[in-house]
């Protein structure tokens, strides 16, 4: 059988295509993860404290040689705070950037839209987003959390009330958010399952501008703590300063907002901050001996040394972004390369991944890998270097 | 307890009242009912706040140029919203450029101040107690408007022009009233009194972008219950609407006061479509 000169050419651009090369630049290519933070708009501030440890992570893999002798590019889009323009973003770094993995969006809202699209894309996903119907084993197998569920975040709110404070009579409000009225929603059961009497409930307009018939409404029902649930901070400043105002001496208990530096601006008086107890985590928080965990510590030295400003964001942000990169290289490094099975895979049975934000683990049928003693409260005005003390209660 | 409602419900409803005064004044004026007097409310806590705790500038500075700031929106509102809709017609009673420009103030606010609430500085420095200044500032602001319109409208020239556009825009005409300047003049005059509420209940609403929808629709409800374009109406039906929401916001809570308000606010216009003070418009045959 005669060989023609099409045939050979054929044949050697075949060669060619599949390439013997192929695997020596596989080899060297960066491991490209697809960032979709907000950088502008009303989620930035977020966005902005995650984007630091995030970025001081890949530079720290970077700088050590990589993984497995490859680079991690962090191909990053700002999502200005806009579920649309994550959306375009996400489909962007999937079709065009041709990532291997994404790392995003950072809040619930953009990963309520992006969520379901990577996983039409198979495209594997983690994201640290709290809403719990955020992560399905069944309808997005390709996606994982690091961080708590709106569960876990309520639970341990709870816990604290009940547990704790000991306090039996809870008032448990919200804006008239979907936020707002799904964690009233949620929470009140748990409460009550947890042998709570909740002596007063209630959706309030967040634009109200006075709260005290509300505060009046708790007091004469006779609530011992309260508990709202918001992220605005114009609210949450409003029962705040009411409650000072009518020198009700009842902790507030509930959502990270309450220890942010929008409610601290809000404020009549500082004085009024006291026996506020925000969510946090116990990675991020000062013990009763004002110390940090020994891996937080550690975490902290290296941000300093890498001159990463703390005092203007909070710690676990910059935690939480640190430990995305870690683990997308932890994976690649132990799972065998940066095919999307490959990546899922190994997360499927991943036990105990060492993050400063907290220990992740996953199965095949829990993609939530936060661990629920991990999710405390603080005491809002204790505020330092990005970092809160525990609140009265707990064990070091 | 009854003190607390009273005290907050006059004060909420005298910032209601002077934006439904704020309505009016534009009105007056034009026929029109520009939907930028929330928006106006919303700018005076805004521009005060950043004059006076971003800037550091004086009180009176900053409660001046926060004053300025909503005459110039409201000049801005006549010239771009208002006249060339009024050149092709001659009378249009809501006119839907003025509430595109509402909403792009309120978003540009929004960009430039951001989304999230600030504080509105204290302005006197007196002790807190049942009677603090976040209440009597939008009494007495709402007291100081009423006493001056009144002046103004029966005590000067400028202010008998004003009333004779606003009885009967033909006639007035007719008599060689510069229309166009009288109404720009009363558009910032609105945006002045506008400014005034925003600044005055500051402490109440805090610097907020969001509170520009709020104020437009409860500051209505006292035109609408009031009648048009008249002023005491506006202040009656004001302080009622502030004493029932917050009477509602005790007795019943949560989002059910507003639904209370809104129940109460459709029933009276079933009943009188004129509104509760207002009188019906005759005809001239």
């Amino acid at each position: 059988m005669s060989l023609t000169r099409r045939q050979a050419l054929k044949s050697a651009a075949a060669v060619a295509a599949s390439g013997f090369a192929k695997p020596a630049i596989a080899a060297n290519e960066p491991i490209r993860v697809g960032y979709l933070p907000a950088l502008t708009g009303p989620s930035s501030s977020t966005g902005i404290g995650i984007t630091r440890g995030a970025e001081l992570a890949v530079k720290e893999i970077n700088d050590a040689g990589g993984v497995n002798g490859r680079m991690i590019e962090l191909v990053t889009r700002d999502t200005q705070s806009d579920p649309t323009k994550a959306v375009n973003a996400a489909a962007e770094l999937v079709n065009q950037q041709h990532v291997d993995v994404i790392f995003g969006p950072l809040n619930s809202g953009e990963s309520l839209a992006v969520v379901p699209q990577l996983a039409r894309m198979k495209m594997p996903q983690m994201h640290p987003c709290w809403v719990d119907s955020l992560t399905d084993p069944k309808k997005y197998p390709m996606c994982f959390r690091d961080a708590p569920t709106n569960q876990q975040i309520g639970g341990a709110a709870n816990r604290y009330v009940v547990k704790v404070l000991n306090k039996k009579k809870v008032a448990v409000i919200s804006d008239t958010t979907g936020y707002g009225t799904a964690s009233v929603n949620a929470y009140v059961p748990m409460l009550k399952s947890m042998g709570a009497e909740v002596v007063y409930q209630g959706n309030i307009d967040a634009a109200n501008p006075d709260l005290k018939p509300e505060l009046l409404r708790m007091q004469s029902a006779g609530a011992e703590a309260i508990m709202p649930w918001s992220v605005n901070a114009g609210f949450l400043s409003r029962i705040i300063n009411t409650r000072g105002d009518m020198g009700w001496d009842v902790p507030i208990v509930g959502q990270t907002t309450l220890g942010s530096g929008q409610t601290q601006a809000l404020l009549e008086n500082a004085e009024y901050w006291a026996k506020v107890y925000p969510n946090n985590f116990r990675s991020c928080c000062f013990d009763a001996h004002g110390k940090l965990p020994e891996r937080t510590t550690a975490f902290v030295e290296r941000l300093q040394k890498a001159k990463i400003d703390m005092g203007d964001t909070l710690l676990w942000w910059i935690a939480l972004g640190y430990d995305g990169p870690r683990m997308v290289a932890d994976a690649v490094k132990n799972g065998g390369g940066t095919k999307p099975e490959e990546l899922v895979a190994y997360w499927n049975h991943l036990k105990n991944f060492p993050g400063v934000y907290g220990d992740i683990s996953f199965t095949p049928d829990q993609h939530n890998g936060y661990p629920d003693d991990e999710v405390v409260m603080c005491k809002a005005n204790s505020l330092k270097g990005g970092a809160f003390n525990l609140a009265p209660g707990y064990s070091a | 307890m009854a003190i607390s409602i009273v005290l907050s419900g006059v004060a909420i409803g005298c910032i209601y009242a002077l934006i439904g005064i704020t309505y009016n004044v534009m009105f007056s004026a034009s026929r029109v009912f520009s939907f930028t007097a929330g928006t106006l409310g919303m700018l005076g806590g805004v521009l005060g706040s950043l004059f006076i705790a971003r800037i550091g500038m004086p009180f009176a500075a900053g409660f001046l140029l926060a004053l300025a700031g909503g005459a110039v929106l409201g000049i801005v509102t006549e010239i771009v919203a208002v006249r060339p809709v009024l050149k092709r017609l001659d009378q249009h009673l809501y006119v839907l450029s003025t509430l595109a420009l509402a909403l792009m103030v309120q978003q540009f606010t929004a960009i430039k101040w951001g989304t999230d609430a600030r504080p509105f500085p204290r302005l006197f420095d007196l002790a807190r107690g049942g009677f603090d200044q976040q209440f009597w500032l939008p009494m007495v602001a709402c007291a100081a408007v009423i006493v001056g319109l009144e002046l103004l409208y029966r005590r000067t020239l400028i202010g008998r022009a004003f009333v004779a556009i606003a009885e009967d825009t033909y006639a007035a005409r007719a008599l060689g009233l510069p229309e166009r300047s009288l109404r720009m003049t009363s558009f910032a005059l609105a945006g002045l009194i506008g400014a005034l509420a925003g600044f005055a209940g500051g402490e109440m609403l805090l610097a907020f972008f969001g509170n520009a929808p709020l104020l437009t629709f409860y500051g209505f409800i006292p035109v609408a219950l009031g009648g048009m374009g008249n002023n005491r109406g506006a202040v009656v039906a004001g302080l009622l609407l502030g004493l029932f929401q917050q009477t509602a916001n005790f007795l019943v809570g949560g989002i059910f006061a507003s639904v209370a308000v809104f129940t109460v606010f459709i029933v009276v216009l079933l009943v009188h479509p004129e509104g509760l003070v207002g009188a019906t418009l005759q005809r001239r045959v």
